[in-house]
């Protein structure tokens, strides 16, 4: 499942990061890394990018860059 | 390429992966955690990032904004207008007629009359650190990411962009906090095509001659031929000097905090002094440079046929001639390099009229209908004043991109009012 699939309150753990170059790299330093759990909070007004919660701080990203980033559902 | 045959991925990666195991590993061992409330940001966010509220929200936001800006700094505005006319006079008096006359047109003049207007833009500084600072701003650009993508940009585009109906100063300086640098460029070269306010007397006088009852629809058209052809020149640049997508999205939206009135003063204090010292010698030199292209050869009347900048205008006249602009229109359009409200004083001068109703009158007598919403859209699109100009210099740090901005906005404002006079034609107005 990937990360843009998840629907508003749903939360999941990364497995894989599949992004090109800038934006994993971006990613990554934001500390979006395989094992870490997220929780997408909504999407903005006009659909696109989204808010997820991770590490307990909120970071967005737009959906075209969660497209690549692997989950899995939790419980 | 070796570690990643080893590793199986790339070596980033994977220590990116180790770092941030180790870290929750030291957390897992050391952090008890709480019980999750419900946040302040969590609520605020419901109605910012709502889906129908949010935008409405920022609109609303926006007016307020713009309300307090004005309203706040309509005193300080008089004060300074006040202040210069004092000097100007003061200065008047001296004896020595060229001294007299340098001090009290060229420099308390011209300068009096733009400097009043760093009083708004002072508190619209201090009106967006408040909203800088209480992270709000953060979620402007999650909020209009989405459509400044569709247009080649990237969502911090979209507050310099606006700030640009203000003023194109403030508006170009916002850009800094665009990271991408092609993003940042690209807001750079289009926000002058957004129509700032002192771009507006000079549509009112215009409409206000030619257009009588259409007058408002004339102007309200100004604004939306601004913003589509800024929109078609971030496409253009998009597609060939800067190709490339967007940065991506990929921020922190902190969480609110109450904006302290202090940081924000100093916020303002910084970026307004910034913006001061920049303005400030080029205008004193524009001023400067203008005066003496009005009053020479000395003896002549300020401003007239036999002034170096009716000569310019003369000269430059045939120039225009396809878009049926007279010298006067041109020498005025000259003038307005300081900055665009001198297009309606300086008519007043070369015309020899004054007030707006006679200068109106000047206009009609000379120039056609067509001509007159092409010398509109003239205004709108041309160089937008000096002190923008030094700005996109000092924030680019390149002589090349601050000509590339000024020769293709003067190349498009003449084919857009080419474009005018042309359409006109068609349509069987004269």
């Amino acid at each position: 499942m990937r990360l843009s699939e998840l629907k508003p309150g749903q939360e999941a753990t990364v497995t894989k990061i599949e992004n090109t170059t800038t934006a994993r790299r971006r990613i990554m330093d934001m500390g979006l890394v395989k094992g870490s759990k997220v929780k997408v909070i909504c999407r903005a007004p006009l659909g696109d990018p989204l808010e997820i919660e991770i590490r307990d701080y909120k970071l967005s990203l737009r959906k075209k860059d969660a497209q690549n980033i692997l989950v899995t559902e939790a419980e | 390429m070796k570690a990643k045959k080893v590793l199986g991925d790339d070596a980033d990666i994977v220590l990116a992966d180790a770092r941030y195991e180790q870290i929750s590993k030291i957390i897992e061992a050391s952090l008890v955690k709480g019980e999750r409330k419900r946040t302040v940001t969590d609520v605020l966010d419901k109605v910012f990032l709502n889906k129908y509220v949010g935008i409405p929200a920022f609109f609303a936001l926006l007016w307020a904004v713009f309300q307090f800006t004005f309203e706040a700094s309509a005193p300080f505005m008089g004060l300074i207008e006040m202040l210069f006319a004092w000097l100007s006079s003061l200065a008047a008096q001296i004896p020595n007629e060229v001294v007299a006359s340098l001090l009290a047109d060229g420099i308390f003049g011209g300068l009096g009359f733009i400097l009043s207007f760093t009083a708004p833009i002072f508190f619209l500084f201090f009106a967006l650190s408040l909203l800088e600072d209480s992270g709000y701003l953060a979620r402007v650009a999650f909020v209009f990411d989405k459509l400044m993508f569709k247009l080649g940009l990237h969502g911090r585009s979209f507050i310099p962009m606006l700030l640009g109906f203000g003023c194109n100063l403030p508006a170009i300086m916002a850009a800094r906090s665009i990271e991408g640098k092609k993003d940042r460029l690209i807001t750079i070269l289009t926000v002058p095509f957004m129509s700032c306010a002192a771009r507006l007397p000079v549509y009112v006088l215009i409409a206000g001659a030619f257009f009588a009852s259409h007058a408002a629809t004339a102007v309200w058209s100004m604004y939306v031929i601004g913003i589509v052809v800024a929109i078609l020149f971030a496409l253009l640049l998009r597609k060939t000097i800067l190709k490339g997508e967007p940065a991506p999205f990929i921020i922190e939206l902190p969480t609110y905090k109450m904006p302290t009135l202090w940081g924000s003063v100093l916020h303002m204090w910084e970026r307004g002094v910034s913006f001061l010292k920049k303005a400030g010698t080029y205008l004193l030199v524009g001023a400067i440079i203008l005066w003496v292209l009005s009053v020479l050869p000395w003896g002549v009347e300020a401003g007239s046929g036999d002034s170096l900048i009716g000569l310019i205008g003369q000269t430059l006249q045939p120039l225009f001639g396809p878009l049926g602009f007279n010298w006067q229109i041109v020498s005025s359009l000259v003038f307005a390099f300081l900055a665009k409200e001198l297009v309606v004083e300086s008519l007043g001068v070369i015309y020899g009229v004054g007030g707006e109703a006679s200068i109106q009158a000047a206009l009609v007598a000379s120039i056609t209908p067509v001509s007159a919403f092409a010398l509109m859209v003239f205004t709108l699109l041309y160089v937008p004043c000096l002190a923008t100009v030094g700005v996109i210099k000092k924030e680019t740090g390149s002589w090349k991109w601050t000509l590339f901005a000024v020769l293709s906005e003067m190349a498009i404002a003449y084919l857009g009012a080419l474009l005018i006079v042309g359409l006109g034609g068609l349509l069987g107005f004269s």
